[in-house]
């Protein structure tokens, strides 16, 4: 039986080891007295022993009290729709370089405005694109016209 | 040389130099209240228009952007929980709180007025202490900065959180971040995970907006359909009027306070490389050690309010004073006003104050002048900034995330930062879940490139390691952060004792 | 709805029209931190560039590894002439020191802008004279004057010839970029760094020793300032700064970004502006510069083997 701290601890423990033992191979350079994976095996290895630090603590505490509490008792938040939002929001950044940054945008703002609050309304529906639409031309107008922060353009629209 | 001081606020009261200084502030305190739009970007995209207007016209714009935009990442800190700038994270830990529990006003108003009163005790001990200070800073060798940093991160692993040990692993993730992608001396390609966009290694602005801003935004989300409403965590009906005299009242009766977070803004500016990233965190750290209330740091005390924004704007004081007479950027901020300073043909150096007078003193008088311009302006925008706040979040969140992907894709110019943008936010939102504390990751990931650079750069020099502790500095500030830790431990303890009955209900 | 309509108006208005090069922004790639030498001295040339190009150019820094990361995103960018890369020496030695992959054949040469003399700078707090001293010290206890070098880029090199022609042995010490490098020096932190004439004020004021100029003459700004070759030294050293774009860029808009670098790098109002950058106007056209490149190719190479940094 192991706590959420116990979980944490121990996959900060072992992805540190993993990439600790991958800095083994590094090249050294001649003009660096140490090199590349000196200060990378130390701060790696800090981190594995805080994170099994961390396991360990989270052992004995609940040792300590005899058998752990229950499990993480029922929130009731509402994870489906954050793993959804992330879901839109990754969407969104692979169609970035493909259908250009105003086409995207575009969708992307309608897209999460309906899945957190779904357009039960004609308002809804109203101000949902109105919103996409402004946000859109808005964020262009001001960085990529005005500002000239160049924003991507589409490899598939050229647009 | 006060005289030399009021003739040159007169000279800038003139509407030729006013009016860029007003523009200036007002572009930094909305750039800077933009969650994405960070100070850098906002000052990067004032340069161009400063090329054409006389040299002291052009500084005071960028003087204004400066200070407008370090108070101006406290309206979205406090408002939204989203530091809009680097410099306004640790006004979060109290400032949301606060606003959440109604009284927004209050702790806008709170960050404004600290903001003022920092910004301002920075100028003045400044005007007067540069000479000392600056050769403080030169003195500063690879091994000093390396031992600053490590106390930079021990104080703030401490800082927040119930745990030493995850403020700790916290601070320890963010280090790992900075070794991934290159080494920072030769650029060679380590630990790259066959990801291409990794080579350039992972830059700290993206993985800031990211983690701050998934965190709040999903802590949003998860809540969205359990309650029904969309807008519980902040009232629609809040309202920023507050009663100006109590507000001030409440930061001038913590005059040491105030002082001391100040003075510790001004120091970390007048310190090359570390920036207001740093300054906001540990005088937040400071004013949690020295309260009689620690426990009582993140739930919407004052002190945290008043400790983060005067040490961010006495900050600004103190990197100005670097550049001007050191021509030492102390970030990435001052780095593009040196560049401002060059382009108009000014060299910076210790001759800058002797030899154009008149336009140093102009930068002090802008500087002074710039702080009530912006109380004013955000006093004047409030309403506006209202509406921002009051928004539906279904509306509110796409918005800021779109505005979170253009700051992302401008500090790079390309899409590697906004992939960096998405991973982090992943992160951001894990480690809340876990309650691994946000800020220590964030100074690891600002300091790792640094501490590293450092540690190779006092190796290349002498092979000798015990100078870390024999020489003066290095081996003082290394003693701080053992005393830091221990201070840190002992407090959890006590606070520890203190709680003990109710312990077993939040650990999980 | 008035608004929406008015927004939409302005939506339509933005559809993209397909007219002569450049119909949209230019990029003007930077490798180097805002602020730099690099960046000051192309944001002052864009000025007059894109005025003459009849469209707008941006200069965006992409700092990080050597200059080396900014290198690879403009020579992974689609040749259509809306980026161009600012380029200079540390492209041949970062090739050839083997810290990245691109090599300046990989791009073609737009225009050959500018040149900054490099000087041989020692810290206040050493006690060397002038360079007859260091040199002599530096002979007597080979590797211990330490040396603060963006290594494997021009301020390493500059330091490594005068190395080389003198016969003695420096200590390198990684110093990214000017600005860290001058902190160095003004802290004693190092004994000796490349600088250029932007430190004069420093050096006036004793807060840094100008050694020696890397130029054939002295410096009319620095009269007392010797140059390498009076010392028996003969190295003459400049960095010298450039644009290109990436290869198979179309001819025609090869031709008009030339023109347009042409007349923006010969107009005496920037010449005037560089020099308050120590940086002397060095204009070359796209033949001339790829002549020039090619010749600095190989002395990189030459020197980068007889450091025995040679990776390729």
């Amino acid at each position: 039986m192991i706590g959420r701290d116990g979980v944490t601890g121990l996959v900060a423990s072992a992805t540190s080891l993993v990439l600790f033992w991958l800095t083994l191979g590094l090249e050294r350079n001649p003009l660096v007295p140490i090199g590349p994976g000196f200060y990378p095996r130390l701060v790696l290895g800090v981190t594995a022993v805080l994170g099994f630090a961390l396991f360990v603590t989270d052992l004995l505490r609940r040792r300590a009290r005899g058998g752990g509490p229950p499990a993480a008792p029922a929130s009731g938040a509402n994870y489906l729709l954050v793993a959804l939002s992330f879901a839109v929001f990754g969407v969104y950044v692979m169609l970035l370089p493909l259908l250009g940054y105003r086409l995207a945008t575009f969708l992307f703002v309608l897209g999460l405005s309906f899945l957190l609050e779904p357009p039960r309304r004609l308002g809804l529906w109203l101000r949902g694109m109105v919103l996409a639409l402004a946000t859109t031309v808005a964020t262009y107008v001001i960085f990529d016209e005005y500002l000239a922060v160049l924003l991507p353009r589409g490899s598939w629209t050229g647009f | 040389m006060y005289g030399l001081l009021w003739d040159a606020i007169v000279n800038l009261l003139q509407l030729k130099y006013l009016l860029p200084l007003v523009i200036g502030t007002v572009a930094g305190v909305v750039g800077g209240a933009l969650p994405g739009v960070t100070i850098t970007m906002t000052v990067i995209i004032v340069l161009p228009f400063t090329f054409g207007l006389d040299p002291l016209q052009g500084l005071a714009a960028m003087t204004g952007v400066y200070v407008g935009g370090s108070a101006g990442g406290l309206v979205t800190a406090t408002l939204l929980g989203i530091p809009g700038t680097p410099s306004s994270v640790a006004t979060t830990f109290d400032g949301f709180p606060m606003a959440k529990r109604g009284e927004a006003g209050r702790a806008m108003w709170l960050g404004v007025w600290s903001s003022l009163f920092g910004g301002l005790i920075g100028g003045v001990v400044l005007i007067a202490a540069t000479g000392p200070l600056a050769e403080v800073a030169v003195a500063f060798g690879p091994w000093e900065f390396f031992s600053l940093f490590i106390l930079a991160l021990s104080m703030v692993a401490g800082l927040v959180g119930r745990s030493l040990l995850k403020g700790f692993l916290s601070g320890a993730i963010g280090l790992v971040v900075t070794v991934l992608g290159n080494d920072p001396v030769m650029g060679q390609p380590r630990l790259t995970l066959g990801i291409e966009f990794l080579e350039g290694g992972i830059p700290f602005l993206p993985v800031l907006i990211g983690v701050f801003a998934f965190a709040q935004i999903m802590g949003d989300v998860e809540r969205i359909g359990r309650g029904g409403t969309l807008h519980e965590s902040l009232d629609r009906a809040i309202t920023l009027s507050v009663s100006h005299l109590k507000v001030i009242g409440e930061i001038l009766s913590r005059p040491l306070l105030l002082l001391w977070t100040s003075f510790i803004g001004v120091l970390i500016g007048v310190l090359p490389a570390i920036g207001g990233s740093a300054a906001n965190m540990m005088a937040y750290d400071q004013a949690k050690k020295l309260s009689r209330h620690p426990e009582r740091f993140g739930t919407g005390t004052p002190e945290g309010i008043v400790a983060s924004e005067s040490a961010n704007n006495a900050n600004v004081g103190g990197s100005l004073v670097t550049i001007m007479a050191f021509g030492i950027p102390g970030d990435a901020v001052t780095a593009v006003m040196l560049g401002a300073l060059t382009i108009h043909g000014i060299q910076s150096g210790p001759l800058f104050i002797s030899q154009n007078t008149q336009i140093a003193y102009g930068i002090f008088a802008a500087y002074l002048l710039a702080h009530p311009i912006m109380a004013l302006v955000i006093a004047l925008g409030a309403r506006l900034m209202l509406r921002v706040v009051t928004v539906p979040k279904a509306a509110l969140f796409p918005v800021v995330l779109v505005l979170c992907v253009v700051g992302a894709y401008a500090l790079g110019n390309n899409m590697s930062t906004v992939y960096v943008l998405l991973i982090f936010g992943l992160l951001g939102y894990a480690m809340v879940k876990v309650e691994l504390p946000l800020a220590p990751l964030i100074l690891g990931v600002i300091l790792g490139d640094q501490i590293e650079t450092n540690l190779i750069r006092a190796i290349m020099t002498d092979a000798d390691l015990w100078l870390f502790l024999t020489r003066p500095i290095s081996g003082g500030l290394l003693a701080a952060s053992v005393a830091s830790v221990a201070f840190a431990l002992w407090q959890h303890r006590r606070q520890r004792g203190r709680e003990l009955p109710d312990e077993e209900a939040d650990d999980f | 709805m008035k608004n929406s309509l008015a927004i939409l108006a302005v939506a339509l208005a933005m559809a993209p029209a397909h007219a002569a090069y450049p119909d949209r922004p230019i990029k003007l790639i930077v490798p180097w931190g805002a602020g730099g030498d690099t960046d000051v001295i192309y944001r002052t040339f864009q000025q007059d560039f894109q005025k003459r190009l009849g469209g707008t150019v941006v200069v965006a820094n992409v700092g990080g590894a050597s200059g080396t990361k900014g290198a690879k995103e403009a020579k992974d960018s689609p040749p259509d002439g809306y980026t161009i890369f600012a380029v200079h020496d540390s492209i041949h030695s970062t090739y050839y020191t083997g810290v990245a992959d691109v090599n300046w054949t990989d791009f073609q040469p737009i225009c050959l802008v500018t040149a900054t003399p490099s000087i041989l700078t020692a810290a206040p707090k050493t006690p060397w004279k002038d360079a007859k001293a260091m040199l002599a010290d530096a002979k007597a206890k080979p590797g211990t004057v330490t040396v603060g070098a963006t290594l494997g880029s021009t301020s390493h090199f500059f330091p490594a010839m005068v190395e080389k022609a003198a016969g003695v042995k420096f200590k390198y010490v990684s110093y990214e970029g000017t600005a860290a490098r001058m902190n160095a020096l003004l802290g004693s932190h190092i004994d000796l760094a490349e600088s250029n004439l932007t430190q004069k004020g420093k050096a006036d004021a004793g807060q840094m020793k100008f050694l020696a100029i890397a130029t054939e003459k002295r410096m009319a700004e620095i009269p007392n300032v010797p140059t390498l070759k009076e010392l028996g030294i003969d190295v003459e050293y400049a960095v010298n700064r450039g644009l290109v774009a990436p290869k198979g860029t179309p001819p025609d808009v090869m031709a008009k970004l030339g023109a347009a670098c042409a007349g923006a790098a010969t107009n005496p109002a920037f010449a005037e502006q560089m020099k308050k950058h120590g940086t002397i106007v060095h204009y070359l056209d796209a033949k001339g510069y790829t002549a020039f490149l090619k010749k600095n190719d190989a002395v990189n190479k030459q020197l980068a083997k007889e450091l025995g940094l040679l990776k390729r």
